[in-house]
């Protein structure tokens, strides 16, 4: 166990996320078994004061649940001068079994927790908690991740051995392994060029016109997951070596680090947003008929589009740019 | 029309202080008229008015508000009905020293974020029609206790409310002032103003002004008066 304070942040952060996540899903339970937004008996008055108390305490929390993913990958990247072969957060999270299952629980979470966020955003703008029954629905979804994620953090963290002798993304994200990075970089790069910009910009259009006539929001929704995906992809494929100027560096990691200012946060920070933001968008598509969000819903569900095409739009030109004017030609 | 249906108000529930201030109240009150409820002190009268005033939540029951049911609301919307539908009028006056009188009377339209001009126009001719002009630029800890009372009424009219609320609004007032008080609800009640007041001066509750009287008595209604 190292006793950094990322870690230790984490730690608690994890602890009394699980905690909240705990006490509001045995709330929303009773929520999804006994509300009745017509009955005056005391028990939904009951609920309805508690569902206001949990949703803010959880608003927050999931808030932090953003942040600790960014907070994570940092404190990743800073533990690894503490082990031999690690060179970026790679190595740290090769240090055991529980690094790289964590990352991926963590980009779920994220995910989740956003739309979560953009749930009860929209069901308190609903005089008449309209969204109440899908917003616990999600949480009880989500409340397994979450405690499994603290449980998975706590055993990578207190399974940190500075003994164990890692290997890093050199020999990780290279076309000589075996495995899913190796099988993108191994993808021949004008394929990757073309899904990347084939994506982006189809994903822009259906973001233009949803955002202009409020049609094919599905679509759109759909058209964001995978352009978050062939995005990352793209990123490890063709981007990122031009970030390092070396033709074989395909580490999505080392891009964190302070000799590339920092561009990585930038970088994943847009792409998420982008992705949460367009997916929340095609979220609340079912919700549009519902009385008391006619009003409001079309215009949250605009701004969540525009959010999510200037975070597209900036990945994209930050990539370009930097094909563009990179010392590395190819 | 305001609708109270199987009000309950308990504080301090499950705690060895329990104290049940209203049982499984009904009861419905006409708008565009003057409603009076009258009772001893603790009889739950104020408690009756903070929980249709959406100052406080029942424990359980639901208000009607015309077609729609308040109770449910969450604070943002509670706020905006609060603001826009009802007027206070409290025992205590509850104007705020230090400020003028008519920046007392303009407060509580801060939030609606209307221009300015139109708001200090509005409180202006409500200074106005209750003989107060003369007193807008004064401190409010200079004013009578009569001009003191006028000002909080002007205070509760200025968000142009369809419901007027007053919780013992004479116990401090002599007997001129209370009439006066009178005269000026009867001419909020001819402008089509619902109009309810807790009371127990007997002065109010035998206005002719007073369109129904409901008695009250340990958070009960022991006589709903003619509707």
């Amino acid at each position: 166990m190292f006793f950094k304070p990322g870690i230790i942040a984490l730690f608690l952060s994890s602890f009394l996320i699980s905690g909240m996540v705990l006490y509001a899903s045995f709330s929303g339970a009773l929520i999804l078994r006994y509300w009745d937004i017509h009955s005056g008996s005391e028990t939904q008055l009951r609920l309805e004061r508690k569902t206001y108390l949990i949703s803010t305490i959880l608003g927050y929390a999931f808030v932090f649940q953003l942040f600790s993913f960014f907070l994570f990958i940092y404190t990743a990247d800073t533990l690894h001068p503490f082990f031999t072969g690690a060179m970026c957060a790679v190595g740290s999270l090769n240090v055991n079994q529980w690094g790289f299952p964590l990352i991926m629980l963590k980009i779920i979470t994220f995910l989740l927790a956003g739309l979560w966020l953009i749930i009860n955003f929209t069901d308190n703008r609903g005089y008449d908690y309209p969204l109440i029954k899908a917003k616990y629905l999600l949480l009880l979804a989500m409340a397994p991740l979450i405690l499994t994620e603290a449980v998975i953090q706590a055993k990578y963290f207190l399974g940190l051995n500075p003994e164990v002798i890692t290997s890093c993304c050199g020999s990780l994200f290279t076309a000589d392994t075996k495995g899913v990075p190796a099988e993108i970089i191994s993808l021949p790069r004008p394929v990757m060029e073309i899904m990347f910009y084939g994506a982006m910009i189809g994903t822009l259009t259906l973001g233009g016109v949803f955002y202009r006539t409020g049609t094919m929001g599905y679509a759109f929704a759909a058209a964001v997951l995978l352009t978050l995906l062939v995005s990352i992809a793209s990123f490890i494929s063709f981007i990122s070596i031009y970030f390092y100027e070396l033709p074989t560096h395909h580490c999505p990691f080392c891009i964190l680090q302070k000799e590339y200012g920092y561009i990585g946060y930038c970088l994943y920070l847009l792409l998420l947003v982008g992705g949460l933001a367009g997916m929340g968008a095609g979220l609340l598509m079912p919700f549009r008929q519902i009385p008391s969000l006619k009003e409001t819903l079309p215009s949250m569900q605009r701004h969540l589009t525009l959010t999510s095409i200037i975070s597209y739009l900036l990945f994209t030109g930050i990539a370009t740019y930097q094909i563009i004017f990179s010392n590395l030609k190819m | 029309m305001i609708e109270l249906q199987h009000l309950r108000k308990v504080f301090n529930a499950g705690w060895p202080n329990e104290y049940v201030a209203i049982h499984d109240l009904n009861l419905e009150i006409a708008a565009h008229q003057v409603t009076v409820l009258t009772g001893p002190s603790g009889s739950g009268k104020t408690t009756v008015l903070s929980l249709l005033g959406c100052m406080a939540r029942p424990t359980a029951g639901r208000i009607m508000l015309g077609e729609r049911e308040i109770t449910s609301l969450p604070e943002r919307f509670l706020t905006q009905i609060r603001r826009t539908t009802f007027g206070f009028i409290f025992q205590q006056f509850n104007l705020i020293r230090g400020i003028t009188v008519l920046e007392n009377v303009m407060l509580p339209a801060y939030p609606l974020g209307e221009p300015l001009g139109g708001l200090k126009k509005r409180a202006l001719n409500l200074l106005d029609l209750l003989n107060l002009a003369s007193k807008a630029a004064a401190k409010v800890e200079w004013l009578s206790g009569g001009e003191a009372q006028r000002t909080a009424i002007a205070r509760a009219l200025v968000n142009n409310p369809g419901v007027i609320i007053a919780d013992e609004p004479t116990a401090h007032l002599d007997t001129g002032l209370s009439r006066e008080f009178l005269d000026i609800m009867r001419d909020f009640k001819g402008q089509g103003k619902t109009i309810l007041i807790a009371s127990h001066d007997p002065m109010v509750h035998d206005s002719e002004i007073v369109d129904r009287v409901v008695r009250m008595r340990d958070g009960r209604i022991i006589d709903a008066g003619v509707f």
